[in-house]
């Protein structure tokens, strides 16, 4: 899923202190997960902001509403009537969100009211953590199923690099060393020889954006 | 309640203006000396800032 | 003789690190190649070291080798693309530098520019497979180039890294990879390197052992505690303490030269690479006490 944390207020307040009427909009998807931007989080961030307002003497009308997602257009598409009322639309979905609903409303701002992070996993509720870069080039096969390209600091190939430190990275002892991980795992599955081989340099093209793809089922279906 | 206090504190209210108290239905008399209490400390505080702010408003008042 | 031709020989073989300083002001640093000169065989130039932005060690290097001394260009993978690197290794070849030492550069956290975007697009291995295609007249897309380059390619390895096994892996790697010199990271105990020694002498690479003299009790406490991959034996953190801070840094020194003539006499290994770490002065008198030269 999508991880993202809230922007700090002072930073939301100066996006929305000019507006008139201003929608918080929530997506109750992965940044709901987060604790960070579905209905709930949108309606205390509306909240705060009308107190805000009313010491700041700002006459800003500001509501909330949120809807499943943000990143298909069906599920906000029934809503933009009312969403279209408004000439500021704080965004608390990620930032796919915010580019989506950009590019379909016309000509009202979309700010972004959270920063978006990573995608990760929930080891335990409320935890994320990054698992996969999105790369573009999967070879989890060939490191135990632990990613070096998210998981090792420098996203290393060929093993460890010497700021490796008793299982930790030298960025950080709070961060695993992946390779010293990936070379674990590895031993237990009794598969070492995978990491005498050398690894060539990585195709960084399928990892850079703009990115994107076409399911080709469907495009035959169609035709 | 931490967490809501801090919300108060980012938006400039005094988080002293939010309390929670757990008490069973039968302890009554407990319950309106808590009330007191309580009422007691908000006039001590004045009125907050988000009603003044409304106040001025209606009467068009400048500070 | 070259860098390479000095260690084909079987002479005991001397680098040091010159660090090229951050500013214009170079008046220090030409007081160093000037105190090094004649007393080493190569001068070691680092790639802002430490993720610490300075001059480039391209150009302090070309400034080594108008010296009059042989130069040894570090290049890390964390600054540049592919496409950088390998320009700058044309770069370097053209105006002879031809020592390169290919690392993977200390994280961008380390530095004086935390908020950088780190490169990394190859690392240490695959700029050794870079170096080789291009002494052969390829760059790494394998198109053909006008002229190969003649690199002596080196890399470094951490032989008290815990745990041990992935390193030794990734040390193995890197000969394949077409390393042909190994510089350490400081070691400090030799019956240890002794053990890594008889491993690493299955391959056919050249080894220099990293020294870095101890300034006192309390440097040794704080690499032990921060540094990866080094460890100060408790016997030598005693010998500086029984020493007192007058006399700390001339027991460092002693240390280190006793370390460097031991290596030497028991053909341990192949060199040294000393650290001076801004004590450049110094590196004659380790040396002389080391019974070099």
């Amino acid at each position: 899923m999508i991880t993202g944390e809230q922007k700090p207020f002072e930073e939301i307040w100066n996006m929305v202190k000019d507006f008139k009427k201003v929608l918080v909009f929530g997506c109750n998807t992965c940044v709901a997960i987060c604790h960070a931007g579905g209905s709930k989080e949108a309606e205390i961030l509306a909240s705060l902001l009308r107190m805000r307002a009313a010491q700041e003497g700002a006459a800003i009308e500001i509501n909330h509403a949120a809807v499943e997602r943000h990143c298909e257009p069906e599920f906000f598409q029934p809503g933009m009537d009312n969403v279209r009322t408004y000439d500021l639309i704080l965004s608390t979905a990620c930032g796919v969100g915010v580019n989506l609903l950009s590019e379909h409303i016309g000509d009202i701002p979309v700010f972004p009211a959270i920063n978006t992070e990573f995608f990760g996993a929930v080891p335990r509720s409320g935890e994320f953590t990054e698992l996969c870069a999105g790369c573009g080039n999967c070879i989890l096969h060939l490191t135990g199923g632990i990613c070096p390209i998210a998981r090792c600091s420098k996203s290393l190939l060929n093993g460890p690099c010497g700021g490796t430190n008793n299982g930790s990275c030298e960025v950080s002892p709070d961060i695993k060393c992946a390779w010293v991980q990936i070379y674990d795992r590895l031993k237990q599955l009794n598969r070492l020889d995978l990491m005498n081989e050398i690894v060539d340099a990585k195709d960084w093209s399928k990892a850079q954006g703009p990115r994107n793809f076409k399911v080709k089922l469907l495009e035959e279906i169609k035709k | 309640m931490e967490h809501v206090k801090g919300l108060l504190a980012k938006v400039g209210i005094d988080p002293e203006r939010l309390e929670m108290f757990n008490l069973s239905a039968a302890m009554g008399p407990r319950w309106a000396e808590m009330c007191n209490e309580f009422t007691e400390k908000i006039r001590g505080l004045g009125p907050s800032p988000i009603w003044l702010a409304t106040y001025r408003l209606k009467r068009n008042i400048k500070e | 003789m070259s860098f390479r031709e000095i260690l084909d020989s079987g002479k005991f073989t001397v680098t040091a690190e010159i660090g090229p300083p951050k500013g214009t002001d170079i008046k220090e640093m030409y007081h160093h190649i000037e105190v090094l000169k004649g007393k080493i065989d190569v001068a070691n130039v680092t790639d802002n070291q430490s993720a610490v932005m300075r001059i480039s060690s391209l150009a302090v290097c070309k400034i080594v080798l108008d010296n009059g001394m042989e130069p040894i260009l570090q290049m890390t993978c964390r600054d540049r693309n592919r496409i950088g690197l390998q320009a700058d290794l044309l770069g370097a070849s053209v105006l002879g530098i031809h020592n390169v030492l290919c690392l993977t550069g200390d994280h961008v956290h380390a530095g004086d520019h935390k908020q950088a975007k780190s490169v990394y697009d190859v690392e240490s291995v695959q700029l050794l497979k870079i170096v080789e295609g291009m002494n052969i007249g390829r760059d790494m897309s394998g198109n053909e180039m006008k002229g190969a380059t003649d690199f002596y390619a080196g890399a470094v390895v951490t032989p008290e890294a815990n745990p041990l096994e992935p390193q030794l892996v990734k040390f193995e790697k890197k000969v394949k990879a077409g390393a042909k010199f190994f510089q350490t990271q400081a070691i400090y105990d030799m019956e240890k390197f002794k053990n890594f020694m008889a491993y690493a002498r299955k391959f056919p690479v050249k080894m220099l052992a990293g020294i870095v003299v101890l300034k006192s009790a309390g440097m040794a406490n704080f690499m032990n505690k921060n540094v990866p991959g080094i460890t100060v034996p408790q016997e030598l953190i005693e010998e500086l303490k029984a020493a007192g801070k007058e006399k700390a840094l001339d027991t460092g020194i002693d240390i280190a030269a006793r370390h460097i003539r031991q290596l030497n006499d028991e053909k341990i290994c192949d060199g040294v690479h000393i650290m001076a770490i801004g004590m450049e002065d110094k590196v004659p008198m380790i040396m002389e006490r080391a019974g070099l030269r």
